[in-house]
């Protein structure tokens, strides 16, 4: 192969489109991969964290002397301890204190954290501090929060965080956390006009993200300097975070992340890292805070959301106009509600071309537990109510619900909101692979139903990474890089990326995870961006390596580089061929040196089509085909398929491995989790025991995951992400094709006992059954 | 969440684990499997400072013949019943119903007297050895004592057993000839939402001994005065008998409603269940799929 490798990349394919086996499934499944909760500093203390049994009160005194007094406690921390800082943090809304000052806000609000010589010891002193509470009139719902004289989860000014990308906020207005909202084209008009108005009322519930491990951290808080070990997604950003709130130099935070359980979202941005350093502060030592599955459920879950919408067609079903308002429960503090109810709100009108759309997205305070980030949100919440009403125009209008799509979807280069990177996929396309996989048209029993779904999720979040590429005297490669293993497959795919560009077997590559003290910056490990962005970085940073070895091979061998073959570790040349060690060794005159390469991208400068936003669009398509029991209202999915349209498959099989786990995650939101909150704002169900997930008896007995690769993408190859599109794409497509089955829904999930209301008062299942009315 | 410590006993026979569980009064409790014991512990919802395991008790182990029937060990777990071929002979519903329970990991560690002796309400073994009218043997390695099943729980969490007094085997009658049994259930978390068993005898064409069993809606295995209508109802009446005994049975129950469902949504899964559960029964004493 010759050397215009570096302009046509993607002909040399060693180690990219095929499936090489996940580079950390060796130490994983031999136990030997180390999680945060593995690690153990030299004078670790152990943490435990004492938590609100109220969901709003004041704080009149927290006596800690009891605790203190203990054998093995070393340091009991209470809001009294921050008194020198801005204990403030969040880096959309800078509102949620460290821990507890003065009030708390939800049920599980941290209010004291006690370090000791073992967890037992810790948690035996919680109960030796008493808190004394001023209860407080509650907003636990969106309903009592949003009422007037509602009692107000947060006072004051608004602060923005530091990363809120927000624009200017406005000025406080009860329990609104934050507004978004756009509106285009004439509404009267289009209403005026259409032959079909769709108009219906949801309501989507709060789930939890569920990985393994829970939120983990390590901190020791030493003088001037910080180190987190932490289970993180996004270890600069909270590099950042600590960095302001602790009032340390950015260079002296060092975040090092290893192996993560799943993430999901629920590791995103700052969780328990300023409580943990917090306390170590105090304590002088390093002391980790690990929670319980209790308790990570209460330090982040998915935003709940009431919503109205109204979908006006022509007679002919093309589509006019929509008109939608959402109210997403962030609880009790922003995290990241604001980019949540944003993306809910571009998710609200769906791929289609509208002459008319109005979004208004309301993210409200509540006295619950916070929420945040989880796969693919804000389009998991909207696309199924959007496209249940695609379905419902097609069936009033007796049209073929792949054809109303075919007839209404945008195009490739369509424009997909005002200001945004044009449409970069082909949808129609999409859905078609879909519906065939589906058998679309086959005669069906009459409980059963299939239905299909489309939209698309912004991906890619702020296009900035920088990434490393060590070429050692020996041959073998290291890749620094700032993604964050989270079990997708990261390390695995970057070193691939390293492997084609410098003709390398990946075995000869290692990445390693984040230490924010050597390893290049990268923004955050989410929005399905990792391949695209911080592979591009990489992709990158290996060819500047590959340069300096064509460099030294054209001085070596005396053969113009036109002239030269790289291959497998060698580059050859006029008849003779020399190993990458070996022009190593030229190059420095000693077995040692190494080569090194920079990569970096950005949406100014870099490389990479990451000037508009978003990086790409990514697909969310899928369809499902289930079966209800009309006695029992058990709803049974029998089969899934999910296109992955992802411009190029690096590793095909882990983009199949993401579709079918965003697959049973969907599954998951749709039929089963709930977490259910008291008026008291109490978690009622916070074990596996009464918060069902999807398991393995849950697959359906069919899933197909066809993946496009149309080399479309930004990133490296064509490539661009995937691993969230299937998850907005799953509630829908089975709530679709729950209503072809004639049972029309509403609110999530699809709990048996719910679909049996329903089929009790629509009196049994009718395919033709078409709601006019506004469901409550 | 967490457990507290505990001390762990480990008694090789029946008459040590009692005076272990009697000298250290209220302290102590029996463990096997301990799927429910620790859950419970860890949710604090209870506290002891003792263990005493059975695990290693021989008169807790095994699965005998007596007469027609079984003598099945308290100690034994889900997953060793589900593959023994003598209770597939004698009761060929009871692998079935075993294999229901829970998963594979449960089953493998968690044992029928565990099931029996916590008395969650929710619970398959209970509504089903009811209904076949299984027998309890309640021992301390002395004494013994004998309680049918149905009579065995006296509320939610609650049974007969006296301090120091272990739930040794259960005696499962065989299902003979002409006879059907059928355990049928859903649920929608973990355990089960209901479960209704029923056993049928049928004498040339007409049914002559009936038992339904509901549970897992009420506090205790709930056993419907309405299963009477069957008795002498000849092939021809079956089908509509069934359907009124299951509204009747639906109508009598007042399940509880938590958070498995509403009371209106659980009685409505009774009439289905019942339905489904002496349909299957009766298939079963016709041989038709056993
Ligand atoms: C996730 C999960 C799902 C489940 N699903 C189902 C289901 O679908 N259907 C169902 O029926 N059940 C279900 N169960 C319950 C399961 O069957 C029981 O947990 C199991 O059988 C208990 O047995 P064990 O040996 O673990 O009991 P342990 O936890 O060891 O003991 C339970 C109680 O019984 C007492 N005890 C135990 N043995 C004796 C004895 N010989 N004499 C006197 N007292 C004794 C103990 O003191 C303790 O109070 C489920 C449980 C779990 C955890």
């Amino acid at each position: 192969m010759m050397t215009q490798l570096l302009e046509q990349p993607t002909k040399l394919s060693t180690a990219i489109g095929i499936n090489v086996d996940r580079a950390d499934a060796r130490d994983k499944l031999a136990g030997s991969a180390e999680y945060t909760g593995d690690l153990h500093p030299p004078s670790m203390l152990f943490g435990a964290v004492l938590r609100s049994q109220y969901a709003h009160a004041e704080i009149e005194s927290v006596d800690t002397s009891g605790a203190e007094a203990m054998d093995g406690v070393i340091a009991v921390l209470t809001g009294d301890d921050l008194m020198d800082l801005d204990p403030y943090y969040g880096h959309a809304l800078r509102d949620r204190p460290i821990i507890a000052m003065g009030k708390v806000r939800f049920v599980g609000e941290p209010v004291a954290v006690v370090a000791a010589k073992s967890q037992a010891i810790a948690e035996a002193a919680l109960s030796a501090i008493d808190v004394s509470y001023r209860v407080l009139p509650i907003a636990a719902t969106l309903d009592r929060a949003l009422a007037p004289g509602a009692p107000l989860v947060h006072e004051g000014p608004v602060r923005p965080g530091l990363a809120h990308g927000l624009g200017k906020l406005p000025e406080r207005e009860g329990n609104i956390c934050y507004r978004y909202g756009f509106s285009v084209g004439d509404m009267e008009a289009v209403f005026s006009r259409a032959a079909v108005v769709v108009d219906g009322e949801y309501v989507f519930p709060a789930v939890y993200q569920y990985s393994m491990e829970t939120h983990t951290t390590v901190a020791h808080h030493r003088g001037r300097e910080i180190t987190i070990w932490s289970s993180c997604q996004h270890p600069f950003l909270v590099r950042q975070e600590i960095s302001e709130l602790f009032e340390v130099p950015l260079d002296d935070v060092r975040v090092i992340v290893p192996y993560l359980g799943g993430g999901f979202g629920s590791k995103s941005y700052t969780k328990m890292e300023p409580l943990a350093v917090a306390i170590s502060r105090k304590a002088g030592l390093p002391v980790r805070i690990m929670n319980r599955v209790d308790e990570s459920m209460v330090t982040t879950r998915r935003h709940n959301m009431k919503c109205r919408m109204r979908t006006a067609a022509s007679a002919e079903g093309q589509l006019l106009g929509r008109v939608v308002e959402m109210w997403l429960d962030t609880g009790a503090y922003a995290d990241n509600g604001p980019r949540v109810t944003a993306t809910a709100g571009d998710a609200g009108p769906g791929p289609y071309r509208w002459e008319a759309v109005d979004v208004k997205a309301q993210c409200v305070y509540t006295n619950t537990s916070p929420a945040g980030s989880y796969r693919a949100f804000g389009a998991t919440h909207l696309q199924w109510i959007g496209e249940s009403q695609v379905d419902e125009v097609a069936r009033r209008l007796g049209l073929d619900r792949v054809e109303i799509r075919r007839a209404n979807l945008l195009a490739r280069g369509g424009q997909v909101r005002p200001g945004a990177k044009g449409l970069d996929a082909d949808l129609v396309g999409d859905v078609e692979e879909v519906a065939a996989a589906l058998d679309w048209s086959a005669p069906r029993p009459s409980n059963r139903g299939v239905g299909l779904s489309v939209g698309l999720l912004a991906a890619g979040a702020h296009p900035v990474s920088m990434a490393t590429v060590r070429l050692g005297a020996d041959g073998g490669v290291t890749v620094l890089v700032g993604t964050t293993e989270l079990g997708q497959g990261a390390r695995t795919v970057m070193g691939q990326i390293a492997a084609e560009v410098l003709g390398l077997p990946p075995s000869r590559i290692v990445v390693r995870g984040t230490d924010t003290s050597y390893t290049p910056y990268d923004r955050s490990t989410g929005a399905s961006r990792s391949t695209t962005v911080a592979g591009k970085a990489v992709e990158e940073a290996a060819a500047q390596v590959l340069e300096e070895l064509i460099e030294t091979a054209e001085t070596t061998l005396g053969v113009a580089r036109d002239e030269l073959v790289v291959s497998e570790g060698r580059i050859s040349g006029g008849g003779t061929a020399v190993t990458y060690e070996e022009l190593i060794e030229r190059r420095f005159g000693l077995k040692g040196g190494e080569l090194i390469g920079q990569g970096h991208v950005g949406p100014r400068g870099g490389s990479g089509g990451f000037a508009d936003g978003p990086v790409f669009w990514e697909v969310c398509v899928g369809g499902a085909e289930v079966e209800v029991e009309p006695e029992t209202g058990v709803v049974t999915v029998l089969r899934i398929s999910t296109v992955a349209d992802v411009g190029r498959a690096i590793n095909p099989l882990l983009v199949r491995r993401q579709d079918e786990g965003a697959v049973l995650q969907g599954i998951g939101n749709a039929l089963f989790e709930e977490m259910r909150f008291s008026d008291e704002g109490l978690l009622l169900n916070d074990t596996l025991l009464d918060y069902r997930i999807p398991s393995f008896e849950d697959l359906p007995a069919s899933m197909s995951c066809t993946i496009v690769e149309n080399q479309d993408g930004p990133g490296p190859f064509g490539a661009k992400g995937c691993g969230e599109g299937a998850f907005a794409a799953m509630p829908a497509a089975i709530v679709n094709a729950l209503a072809d089955a004639g049972v029309q829904m509403t609110e999530l999930p699809l709990t048996p006992e719910r679909v049996w209301k329903k089929i009790q008062s629509q009196q049994g299942i009718s395919k033709n059954h078409s709601t006019e009315e506004v469901d409550q | 969440m967490k457990l507290p410590p505990f001390e762990v006993h480990r008694p090789s026979s029946l008459h040590n684990a009692s005076r272990l569980l009697r000298d250290m009064g209220s302290e102590a409790v029996p463990i096997n499997g301990g799927t429910e014991l620790l859950l419970a512990m860890k949710l604090g919802l209870a506290q002891y400072a003792h263990l005493v395991d059975l695990k290693r008790i021989p008169e807790l182990r095994g699965v005998r013949r007596v007469g027609s029937g079984l003598a099945v060990g308290a100690g034994m777990t889900h997953r060793e019943l589900e593959s023994s071929r003598s209770i597939a002979e004698a009761v060929a519903e009871m692998p079935r119903m075993l294999a229901e329970i829970a998963n594979v990991r449960v089953r493998s560690v968690g044992t029928i007297g565990g099931n029996l002796c916590f008395a969650d309400p929710h619970s398959d073994p209970a509504t089903f050895l009811s209904a076949i009218e299984a027998t309890l043997v309640l021992g301390d390695g002395s004494t013994s004592r004998r309680v049918p099943v149905d009579e065995f729980f006296l509320g939610a969490y609650e049974t007969k057993l006296e301090p120091g007094e272990l739930l040794v085997e259960v005696t499962v009658p065989a299902v003979p000839t002409g006879t059907g049994a059928a355990h049928v259930r859903m649920k929608v978390h973990e355990r089960p939402t209901v479960t209704v068993a029923a056993k049928v005898m049928v004498e040339r064409d007409t049914i002559v001994r009936a038992r339904l069993v509901v549970g897992s809606v009420c506090g205790t295995p709930v056993l419907p005065q309405a299963i009477d209508k069957l008795i002498g109802a000849p092939r021809a009446a079956w089908s509509e008998r069934v359907r009124e005994v299951a509204a009747l049975s639906a109508a009598a129950v007042a399940p509880v409603a938590d958070a498995e469902g509403s009371s209106r949504y659980k009685q409505a899964l009774v009439e289905v269940f019942v339905r489904r559960a002496l349909d299957a029964a009766l298939s079963n004493a016709q041989g038709m799929t056993r």
